[in-house]
């Protein structure tokens, strides 16, 4: 009965790591200079992600689209990792309650994706780097959460 | 696709003769008893589908089955006892039909033409009244005698019930195997017997929600090619699918509108989701709703005049009512809990819709005026219902604890859910029209 949003960063370093990691796909288009990118690999990218923003996930009430607290701050952290890392392309991946019902919840999880990139373009990261899409209730994940995933 | 078939006028008499036959099934009180003997057929002659005792019989047997398909009707089987020759098809003998409790009567007949096509001839009685209620012939190709049975089944059910019989129909849904993130989703398409089952998707992308054209041309569903849910529209029998609005905006929520022209669904240019509507042949859209909320779900009435539609601006999911154009909406569900998934009775007089409390999702019906509603399913994972033709049953998803969905059949007669029988488990039911 709670609610999911995942945040997945798609980086373009690498490629074959990207089944590893549910709703990540290649992103299409110029390949990026990677001479700056101290990190060599999408694992890497994500395991640093992961480490600096203290996790890919954050939460939201039941039926709720705000973002509180620790939300702000998990957010803020992951905004400070992707303006250092404009050559990751994020996608973010919103979710609704499983107690939903179908078209509801998809626009649920389309708002609370549309909540974290707002919030991401406030502090900074280009909106060209963040996409986002909703799985409604047919993907479900951590409870109340926001996931962010490095590709 | 299949020529429809041509009706006829029958001009036939004679007498019938026929024997006892079995008791009624339990747990059936309330369904109408309607005996099925065997179709006649003037002569034994051979077609590109059999011969035509060979049709009449399995005709017979599959007209039994569709109206076993309802739980309004109680068919007797064909037995070969209750064999009756051509010229009694006009000629039934009532007292031995009224002696076993049947109400109802379908005989009929299966003549092989010179053209090499087949007459199947249909004729329905009162066997209280003693008298003939309908009679309907089509022309067709031996190859398709199974939609003139349900063709005549059809005439059957709407002889017992008033309404239009729902076996020349299609359903729509969700086909679905594997479970969590190795879970794959395909639109499936069957007649409403369960024959002729399809895949139309590969299975490579999620999606939801397909809904059928009312004569099952079309299928409007949600797709995730571009990573984003998005409203495609699939032509069933060339397969080609197209984007409907050519846009980058999330979509979803299609459904048809009774004349097959116009497509109503939600789309979210920003974080709101608007209702819309489009015509099915390309084009803008048009902007239906002005809310700060969630709007979602809308259906037409019948004569268009009029959509139903899910909005939580109250704070929860709600019905409302609208003009077609978007003025004078309405609220019409104030039971106390959260109502989603409203789809308008084809013949207008009900709404139903999915009702969630914190017991889970339960189906139900409504007036249109938000009158009478009627809690038709116990949950509590209960949703999606889709109208059959007749305006009496509904089709919906039903979902256990641990996600598995299946799809299951209610009458609004009071009568228990009934399980669709699916090669694997299936969510998002929606029904067609009757396809003549």
């Amino acid at each position: 009965m709670r609610a999911i949003l995942l945040l997945s960063a798609l980086g373009l370093v690498a490629t074959s790591a990207s089944a590893q990691l549910p709703g990540l796909r290649k992103r299409t288009g110029p390949p990026v200079a990677q001479q700056a990118v101290p990190l060599t690999g999408i694992d890497a990218l994500r395991a640093d992600f992961l480490a600096q923003a203290h996790g890919d996930t954050v939460f939201f009430g039941l039926n709720s689209t705000g973002l509180d607290v620790p939300t702000r701050t998990r957010l803020a952290a992951q905004a400070l990792w992707l303006r250092r890392h404009p050559e990751v392309a994020v996608r973010i991946e919103g979710h609704g309650d499983a107690g939903d019902t179908r078209d509801h919840a998809l626009a649920m999880g389309a708002r609370r994706a549309e909540e974290v990139r707002d919030y991401l373009v406030l502090l900074g990261v280009p909106l060209a780097q963040l996409s986002t899409t909703s799985w409604g209730k047919e993907r479900p994940g951590s409870p109340r959460a926001v996931t962010v995933l490095v590709r | 696709m299949i020529s429809n078939p041509h009706c006829i006028s029958l001009l036939l008499g004679a007498a019938c003769l026929a024997s006892a036959a079995q008791a009624q099934q339990p747990g059936t009180a309330a369904a109408t008893v309607v005996a099925v003997p065997p179709l006649a057929t003037p002569d034994d002659r051979p077609t590109s589908a059999g011969s035509t005792p060979s049709i009449a019989w399995q005709a017979s047997q599959l007209i039994a089955q569709d109206l076993r398909t309802t739980s309004e009707v109680m068919p007797l089987p064909p037995a070969q006892r209750d064999y009756y020759s051509y010229p009694e098809v006009t000629a039934p003998s009532f007292v031995k039909w009224r002696s076993n409790g049947s109400k109802y009567l379908v005989m009929g007949f299966v003549q092989a033409r010179s053209d090499k096509r087949l007459t199947f001839g249909c004729y329905i009685y009162d066997v209280d009244k003693g008298r003939e209620v309908s009679r309907k012939g089509y022309v067709v190709d031996p190859g398709d005698w199974k939609r003139a049975a349900h063709k005549c089944s059809g005439l059957a059910y709407t002889a017992v019930t008033g309404a239009p019989g729902i076996f020349d129909t299609r359903i729509t849904y969700v086909a679905e195997s594997g479970v969590g993130s190795a879970k794959v989703e395909r639109i499936a398409v069957m007649d409403s017997d369960g024959s002729n089952h399809k895949y139309l998707t590969k299975g490579d992308t999620m999606v939801m929600t397909p809904r059928l054209s009312p004569r099952a041309a079309r299928i409007a569903y949600v797709g995730y090619e571009s990573g984003k849910p998005q409203v495609h529209l699939l032509n069933v029998d060339s397969g080609n699918v197209r984007l409907l609005v050519p846009n980058d905006a999330i979509s979803f929520a299609p459904r048809f509108s009774p004349d097959a022209n116009k497509i109503l669904f939600s789309m979210m240019l920003g974080p709101n989701s608007e209702i819309y509507v489009a015509s099915a042949e390309g084009g803008p859209a048009q902007r239906l709703t002005y809310s700060p909320a969630i709007d979602t779900d809308a259906s037409y009435s019948p004569d268009q005049k009029q959509i139903v539609f899910e909005s939580d601006r109250s704070g929860s999911q709600q019905l409302y009512v609208m003009n077609a154009d978007g003025s004078g909406q309405r609220r019409i569900s104030f039971g106390g809990a959260a109502y989603a998934s409203p789809e308008w009775s084809p013949d207008g007089q009900w709404i139903a819709f999915t009702r969630r409390d914190p017991g889970g999702r339960r189906i139900g019906i409504v007036k249109p005026d938000g009158t009478g509603e009627r809690l038709l399913t116990g949950g509590p994972g209960d949703e999606s219902p889709a109208w059959a033709a007749s305006s009496r049953e509904l089709i919906f998803q039903r979902s256990d604890a641990v996600g598995h969905s299946t799809l299951y059949r209610i009458t609004l007669d009071d009568s228990q859910p009934r399980n669709v029988v699916l090669p694997q488990g299936g969510s998002d039911p929606d029904w067609s029209g009757v396809i003549d």
